[in-house]
Order: structure tokens, then sequence, then C-alpha cells
């Protein structure tokens, strides 16, 4: 298996060549190689992924990590029912 | 309303809610694991002293302290959101929703493996995982395993891992990419390893730590490794894929120069029937961020870091951080840093009644000495990116409230 192959966002499946060819063409940030490829958008929230996502895209000549955290967070953290989002009671 | 509502229940938020409850505060701690005490029931060490440190005796005790001081503690529940409110916090978990004056967020690292060509094949997992299902639940994750990524966790580890009845073939390197940055570089790995003086039973490490020079260190270093515990650490070989057609079967391997290069000719497969990816760890601050808490970025503590100040407040009101959520560190560390946050909700509240200020002082000097004694030193330069955070981070602290 070559190594542009490789998985790097588990959850949806995006390959370290779809996120390379994303960031050489569009020259983007990690936030919006998210936004095109859903790298980092599965149900994991991005917990596996997300250093390896910014990481790759400073190499690979985007922007610098910064303080800013780039891959925001979106409540809710962690996969829920809507029963529960709802308040629905136990 | 509650007092001080803690998420995690690791040894940050337990000595939290220890020493917020020592001074009369109603105290609730949320965790998501079926278990209290955090990382703390994964590790097992050898003290230089020779006495074993049992992470789950160590969460035991914690726990029990807590629990007869009157927190309530509940396992099995996620926090999936907070938020402000008027006056305190509100938590909203898969339980139900909590209101709370102070709010304390002590929810640890998380790891962050390196892709590696196959990692997605059954049996291969995250050396955390690792010692969860050995030294938690008490279930071998394989027989024979390999260990890609060397550095202080992975060492430990695989120790721990020894000591279940596992075979660890090798702890070798990934091999050299963008996606694994530093973890493919033999030199910065010799220095990361150094910095597990005190544990290492290898005469090798155990001086080169005070002598040797990484560079030199790494040139030095036998083509074939050296052992741990009998385990071969090789810092010259790199795992180029990991094979398998339903599920790990090996890794194919070859030798590397001082710099990282693959040395042609010289691949070979080696079998497993488990494998560990160690890459590093990181802060998990999701619920900061969601907070609306400003970060700083510093990869000597891991990553993204809610700007905080030594006594543990975060730039909003009433929120408080504990433990690797503010940087990786050891867990005597987190435990420390959890006594402050614990008093200093005390004093925010006014439930100290005298010398608050000189209590809290005596704490955060705790923190400190513990962090210069630490047996694990996770990153290079800890200590002065501390400093250096909390200088800015007091700044930082007052611009805001002031505004
Ligand atoms: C894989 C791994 C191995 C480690 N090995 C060692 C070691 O051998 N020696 C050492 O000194 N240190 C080790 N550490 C560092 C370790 O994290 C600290 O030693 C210490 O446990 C940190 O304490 P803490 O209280 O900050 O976090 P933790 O001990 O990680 O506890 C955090 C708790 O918060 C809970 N939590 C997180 N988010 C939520 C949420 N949204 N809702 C509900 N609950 C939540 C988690 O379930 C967890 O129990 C290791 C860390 C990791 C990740």
């Amino acid at each position: 298996m070559s190594g542009d192959q490789t998985v790097i966002c588990r959850c949806e499946e995006i390959t370290l060549k779809e996120i390379k060819e994303t960031v050489e063409r569009f020259q983007c940030s990690s936030r919006e190689v998210k936004l095109r490829t859903r790298a980092g958008m599965g149900p994991c929230g991005g917990r596996t992924c997300r250093c390896m996502i910014d990481r790759l895209v400073e190499q690979l000549g985007g922007p610098k990590i910064s303080n800013d955290v780039s891959l925001s967070y979106r409540p809710p953290v962690r996969p829920v029912s809507f029963g529960i989002l709802g308040g629905e009671p136990k | 309303m509650i007092d001080l509502v803690i998420v995690g229940a690791g040894p940050a938020g337990l000595g939290a809610a220890i020493s917020a409850a020592e001074y009369g505060l109603e105290v609730c701690v949320l965790d998501e694991f079926v278990k209290p005490g955090g990382r703390l029931l994964g590790q097992l060490h050898e003290e230089p002293d020779g006495k074993w440190v049992n992470g789950i005796a160590e969460a035991q005790k914690l726990y029990y302290r807590a629990l007869q001081l009157g927190v309530k503690i509940k396992c099995g529940v996620s926090v999936y959101d907070i938020a402000k409110l008027e006056s305190g916090w509100c938590v909203y978990t898969t339980d139900q929703i909590y209101e709370t004056e102070c709010l304390l967020l002590a929810t640890g690292a998380s790891e962050t493996p390196i892709p590696v060509p196959g990692w997605t094949l059954p049996g291969v997992m995250s050396i955390g995982a690792a010692q969860v299902m050995g030294n938690v639940h008490r279930v071998k994750p394989g027989e024979k395993g390999i260990i890609i990524g060397v550095n202080v966790l992975s060492v430990a580890i695989a120790r721990e891992l020894q000591l279940c009845g596992v075979h660890i073939e090798s702890i070798l390197l990934p091999q050299s990419s963008f996606v694994s940055g530093d973890s493919a570089h033999p030199e910065k790995m010799m220095e990361s390893l150094l910095r597990l003086t005190h544990l290492a039973p290898s005469p090798l490490i155990r001086f080169g730590g005070k002598w040797v020079n990484p560079k030199i260190g790494a040139r030095l270093y036998p083509r074939n490794g050296f052992k741990m515990w009998g385990i071969p650490i090789q810092l010259r070989k790199t795992a180029l894929e990991i094979l398998g057609e339903y599920q790990v079967e090996g890794v194919r391997i070859a030798d590397i120069s001082a710099t990282g290069e693959v040395v042609p000719g010289t691949e070979k497969v080696l079998s497993a029937d488990f494998v560990c990816i160690a890459g590093g760890l990181t802060p998990m601050s999701e619920l900061a961020s969601v907070a609306g808490c400003s970060f700083r970025y510093i990869p000597e503590l891991g990553g993204h870091i809610p700007i905080h100040n030594e006594c543990m407040q975060t730039n909003l009101k009433g929120l408080y951080v504990a433990g690797n959520i503010t940087g990786v560190e050891s867990a005597k560390v987190a435990r420390a840093q959890g006594t402050v946050a614990g008093l200093s909700v005390a004093r925010e509240l006014h439930a100290i009644k005298q010398r608050a200020d000189e209590i809290i002082d005596i704490a955060k000097k705790e923190v400190i000495d513990t962090r210069r004694n630490a047996l694990i030193q996770f990153q290079a330069g800890i200590e002065r990116e501390r400093e250096e955070l909390y200088d800015k981070g007091n700044n930082v602290f007052e611009e805001k409230i002031s505004v």
C-alpha cells in the first residue's frame, strides 16, 4: 500500500492523497480542508485526526498552526441521541 | 445550584473535589468512563527506590477520600456541552442538566496516533488502548505485539504489557514522512528517551540522560538496538507498513540511517498479532473551546492550551481547568494542580475563612516541586513554558476581566 492511500480521517475515510490534493489545489487552511473533504467531521468529532490535519496542512505549506483553534469544536462534543438533546426524561 | 461541578474523575478532578469538599463545598464529579480514576487506572511503575506505584490503588484512595467528604461521583456520564449562565454554568450531560456556581474541566489528554499504512486493520490500536485493555480490563490485547513509536509513554507501557504476560517483539520508529514528523527521527527520539532516565533499567539511558548528547546517542546507537527489560528498542529501524489480510499478521520494517532515511535492501517482515501506535498526547480541551476560552498553542505542553493562571482560573468567570487539559504531564502533577483548583474555587465562593491566599500559595508551590521531581517528563521545556504561560496568562487574564 502506498503512503498516499493511508487513511487520515477514519470516520469519513479521507486519505492522505485527498488532503494533499486539496491543500495543493486551494492553498487552504485546515478549516477549509475540513469543509471541503469532511476530514475531521465524523462521529468522533475529529478527536483522532484533528492534530494530524493541522500538522499536515502546515507541512504542506498552508498556514502555520497558531493560537487560534482552526478546527473549531461544536457541541455536542460527544455523539448523543436526539432524545437526550431534546431533554427527554430518562 | 451546586457549588462545583467537575468534569473528569482523574487525579486532577478527584484532587480538586477533595480540596474543595474539605472546605465544605458541595461538589459533583462526572466521568464518562465506568470507573473513577481516569488515566491513573492504567499506570504501574517501579520508582527509583524500588517501590511499585499501582495506579488502581492510588485511584481508590482518592475516590474513597472524596466519598468520605460527601462528594457525589457519577460514572458513565458524558458531558456534551456547557454554557455560561447569568451567574454560574450550565452543564449538559447524557444523564441530566446541572447548574453550578463554578465549573472545573479536568478532562485529561487524548492520544494523537500517527497514521501508518495499514493502521485501519483490526488488531491495530493506540498504545493507550493497549494499556487500558491490559491494566484496567485485564484482557491481553494479543500474544505478540509490535509498538510503532519510541517515546516515554510507549516504553513505559511496553513494560506494563510485558507484566501482563504479553510478548513485545520490538519497539521501533514510524517511517519518515509528513505525517510522522519528529517521531520518525532517531536523534529526536533519542532526546525523548533520555527524559526517561529515572525509570530506565538500562544503563545506556540512565547514564545517557546525564551525559550523552542525543545526536551522538543516535549515531552510537547499535543497529540492532538495545534492550530494556528484554524488549528490543530500535531507533535505527522503521515500520513501513502494517500487513494482514483480515487482521494484523505482521509489520514490514527496514533499517534507517541516523537521520531517518531507509537503507535500501534491508526490508523484512516481523510477525505479530497486534500492533500499537504511539504518537503523542494532546490536551482534551473541547469543552473549554465550546465555552469560549482563549487558547495558546504550546507544542511543549502538547498543543492548544486554554489560557489559565497559576490558580487554574481560565479567562471566563467561574470556569477552571486542571490536569492534562492544561498541558501533558505526569499524574502527580495533575493531582497537585487539582488541589490548587479546588482551593481556588473555595476561595472564590468565600469558603476559606482565613489565610486563603497563603493556603493557595503553598498548593501552587507543591505543583512546581512535583513537576521538578516528576519521574516521567513527557516533553522537554515544560517548566520554562509553564513560567512563560503564567506570565503572559496573567496579563491576558487581567485584560479580559477588566473589559
Ligand atoms: C494513554 C495515556 C497514558 C498515560 N500514561 C501515563 C503514565 O504511565 N504515567 C503518568 O504519570 N502519566 C501518564 N499519562 C498522563 C496522564 O494523563 C496523567 O498522568 C493523569 O492521569 C492526568 O490526569 P487528569 O486528571 O488530568 O486526566 P485523566 O486521568 O485523563 O482523567 C480525565 C477524565 O475525564 C473524563 N472525561 C473527559 N472528557 C469527558 C466528558 N466530556 N464527559 C465526561 N467525562 C470526561 C475521562 O473519562 C477521564 O476519566 C498518560 C496519559 C495517557 C492519555
